[in-house]
């Protein structure tokens, strides 16, 4: 059951990983990149089940605030620079 | 016992897993910036919550669920902020193709 779930992220994020090479705008990858980054910390969550260790609960964590932080410097760089 | 929790721990998982590839469906289909951010920010919110409560199901250690709590409650609160961030951004930048007069703008001109 785990093993399916892992599955339907991952084809959410080779659906995310699409718009990003498509774009057009840099404001598109950016939006995309935020919403492959949720989708990583789905896996990580189901993956974190499936290892069964309290090792790798601790990574969920990291790659939420990781990716918090990558979209507010993103979304300030296009601000600066345009699109 | 321990089976049943499985079981309907990995439903939560396979609904919160079926959230996400909604997401990605509404990123890669919609026509404009602000539709996809809409896909993108929300449901994968609902999903990871789904998936957090499953995990917690499977798991069942207190560990386990203080992080996954936490986990939950750092992706509520940073979520929107980073959506607004990024919206702000493509307001400022982006020239998006409307259908009508642009509300935004004729609010702020007035």
């Amino acid at each position: 059951m785990n093993t399916a779930a892992l599955v339907i992220v991952a084809c959410a994020a080779v659906l995310f990983i699409l718009r990003m090479l498509r774009g057009p705008a840099l404001a598109d990858r950016v939006i995309s990149s935020d919403g492959f980054i949720s989708t990583v910390v789905i896996a990580v969550t189901i993956a974190s089940v499936r290892a069964d260790s309290g090792v790798v609960e601790g990574t969920v964590l990291v790659v939420a605030l990781g990716g918090f932080v990558g979209t507010a410097v993103l979304a300030r760089f296009i601000e600066r620079r345009g699109s | 016992m321990g089976g049943f929790f499985d079981t309907v721990g990995g439903l939560f998982m396979i609904s919160g897993a079926l959230f996400a590839l909604l997401a990605g469906i509404g990123v890669h289909k919609f026509r404009d910036p602000y539709s996809r951010m809409h896909a993108a920010a929300k449901s994968p919110t609902l999903g990871l919550v789904l998936v957090a409560i499953g995990a917690g199901l499977v798991a069942r250690s207190l560990g386990a669920v203080l992080t996954l709590v936490l986990v939950v409650v750092l992706q509520l609160l940073t979520s929107p902020v980073a959506t607004h961030l990024a919206a702000r951004a493509v307001h400022m930048r982006v020239r998006v193709p409307q259908d009508g007069p642009d509300e935004l703008e004729v609010d702020e001109s007035r």
